[in-house]
């Protein structure tokens, strides 16, 4: 058994002159949730990212589930099948219906045929209770189906990890709970996530340790208790402040 | 329980709808009876001169130009000509199912079940296979019938719905390689995209039929009507590839990140994410350019093709119908606009089908 599903050591990652992130050392244990949390602008986006190499990274090593992706691009296929990622405007495909939304990128990416694919993504929407909308188009959802869609998506490749970025800025108030609590079962599950998010209740509940980032840096990470009550850096105090109300 | 409110419609008869739309003003009230009437009197006499006074038979050609109506006769006498050019008089029942096929042919391409990477390519090959095969004959005891004697409708319908099938996967392959991440190619097919844009299309066809024979090997010439399709079907593709891009770029960036994300390879996200949300958000522009690609096809006459506005012009150049210019252009337009129109409606209701299902 690995112990760490993702480890980051020294990464730095440059938007033009813009340094989005400033040697970044992390590491996540398998099966254990993150929390990322900071101002806007902070590179919260941009390292989750690299972890399953949307963005490519300047200097620094990267591996995640044992396969190394910042030297060797021919992993990212491998490493991308493994880990599943929800984004904040959801990303469905408008044009296929929210059953061929899930069955496409198991034929297409696992090779998994037709009838078998089915199967697995009416299990997997049925799970997220969205199963009776299979045969409407994304457009017809809310937001929060939306979401629970794009997590049924990705689920049904049977990921090791998670990456979720801000799964719930998108949504209307009433909607966040119900993406948030089917979040909460898959950590239940000992799913690996990293989840940047702002909420804290969410964090508090499940979250195995909480990582502070600002101005491209890991200013502090501890456990949600420690976070929230005993912060030891002024940012993290100031943040918690804002968060809380 | 649930009991909705609907606020009553007020009532509407034919009358009120009338004032509303045509008399509500005075000024609207004289515009409404000047054009009504203009109206009323063009309806009476088209329709006197094309179908009440209107001569249909060859019988009674003498009748026809001595204040008569329209002299359809010219078309029951000239009409195999239009319809088929120069074809072997007694073979034309081969072209006129050739041309049924590529009919059919363009109309299960047009059924969105018949859309996928294996049955469109099918469809085109059996579907031209056969009309080639069919109107060159030359086996099975039909007698062989060259390309030059091709004509008429089905020379039209031939050379567009084939610059059509060669166009259009032509038009994705450059619109895709203008936007590769080598900048050799996305510069080198912006420059030959240029190129082509810049050229009148009569300057490429006849480059095409008459200069290419004279600048490679024998071998490789291929017959004329090849040459052409093939050279309009690279004009088609650049300004088609135009209309791909912009699909192309109006899909948004997170559709790429959700098919990388989840593993998807390339040529999955080109054809199963990306070009679908490129043509369906460019529908209008695509039926633009199929009109227009239709409608130039006549352009072939100027290298000796007998396409059907050539065959027409034939028709009454003979001496005997020299007047009836008129019917038989009359004729040529209703054929036009039964393609063109066609089109259009196909068009919007796949524009709506879209809306609607998302097909
Ligand atoms: N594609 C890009 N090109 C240039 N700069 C970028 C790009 N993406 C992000 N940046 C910059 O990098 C910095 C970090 O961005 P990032 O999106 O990671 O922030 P974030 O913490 O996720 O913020 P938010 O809470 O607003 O989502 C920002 O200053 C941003 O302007
Ligand atoms: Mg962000």
């Amino acid at each position: 058994m690995l112990d760490n599903a993702i480890s980051v050591k020294s990464v730095n990652k440059y938007y033009g002159a813009h340094h989005a992130l400033k040697g970044i050392n992390l590491d996540v244990p398998q099966g254990q949730t993150l929390v990322v949390c900071g101002p806007s602008g902070s590179g919260k986006s941009t390292l989750i990212r690299t972890m399953n190499g949307l963005e490519s990274i300047a200097s620094g090593q990267l591996e995640v589930l044992g396969l190394d992706i910042a030297d060797d691009a021919r992993n990212l296929e491998a490493v991308r099948k493994k880990v599943g990622m929800v984004f904040q405007n959801f990303n469905l495909f408008p044009h296929l219906t929210i059953l061929e939304n899930c069955v496409l990128p198991q034929i297409r990416s696992v090779g998994r045929d037709r009838a078998a694919a089915t199967v697995e993504a009416m299990d997997q929407l049925k799970k997220m209770h969205v199963d009776i909308h299979a045969e409407k188009y994304p457009d017809q959802l809310s937001g929060g189906q939306k979401q629970r869609v794009a997590l049924a998506r990705a689920l049904c490749l049977k990921p090791e990890v998670m990456l979720f970025d801000e799964p719930t800025s998108a949504l209307d108030p009433e909607m966040i709970s119900e993406v948030l609590d089917v979040m909460q079962e898959l950590a239940k599950e000992n799913m690996t996530i990293v989840c940047v998010t702002h909420e804290m209740g969410f964090a508090q509940a499940v979250a195995d340790s909480v990582l502070l980032m600002a101005d491209g840096e890991i200013v502090e990470q501890g456990t949600p208790d420690q976070m929230f009550n005993n912060p030891q850096h002024a940012v993290t105090r100031q943040f918690m402040d804002v968060v809380k109300k | 329980m649930s009991t909705s409110v609907v606020p009553p419609l007020p009532k509407q008869g034919f009358g009120n709808w009338l004032k509303k739309h045509f008399f509500s003003t005075w000024l609207n009230s004289v515009f409404t009876v000047i054009f009504g009437a203009v109206l009323i009197w063009m309806c009476i006499k088209l329709s006197n001169w094309a179908i009440l006074d209107a001569i249909w038979s060859v019988d009674n050609k003498e009748h026809c130009g001595h204040g008569a109506g329209a002299c359809w006769a010219v078309i029951q006498d000239r009409g195999r000509l239009i319809m088929f050019g120069l074809y072997p008089y007694e073979e034309q029942w081969r072209s006129t199912l050739a041309c049924l096929i590529v009919i059919l042919t363009i109309g299960l391409s047009c059924l969105p079940s018949f859309w996928s990477i294996k049955k469109l390519p099918a469809l085109w090959v059996i579907g031209f296979g056969t009309f080639v095969l069919l109107m060159r004959g030359g086996f099975a005891g039909l007698p062989l019938v060259t390309s030059e004697q091709w004509g008429g409708l089905s020379l039209t319908i031939f050379i567009f719905s084939a610059v059509f099938v060669l166009g259009m996967p032509l038009a994705v392959v450059f619109a895709l390689a203008r936007r590769s991440s080598l900048p050799v190619i996305a510069k080198g097919t912006g420059l030959f995209i240029d190129l082509v844009r810049s050229l009148p299309l009569l300057t490429i066809l006849f480059a095409a039929a008459v200069v290419v024979p004279l600048l490679v090997p024998d071998w490789l010439e291929g017959n004329k009507l090849g040459r052409v399709v093939v050279a309009f079907a690279v004009f088609f593709a650049v300004y088609q590839a135009e209309i791909i891009r912009a699909g192309l770029q109006s899909t948004s960036q997170g559709q790429e990140e959700a098919a990388a994300a989840l593993g998807m390879p390339y040529w999955s996200l080109v054809v199963d994410i990306l070009l679908p949300q490129a043509f369906r958000n460019t529908l209008p522009s695509t039926i633009n350019q199929a009109v227009i690609t239709f409608k130039e096809t006549s352009i072939v006459t100027i290298i000796g093709f007998f396409e059907v506005m050539a065959s027409g012009n034939a028709a009454i150049g003979g001496g005997e119908w020299t007047e009836q210019f008129v019917e038989v252009y009359v004729f040529l337009a209703l054929v036009y606009f039964v393609f063109v129109f066609g089109l259009s409606r196909y068009g919007a209701w796949l524009e709506n089908r879209m809306r609607v299902g998302h097909a």
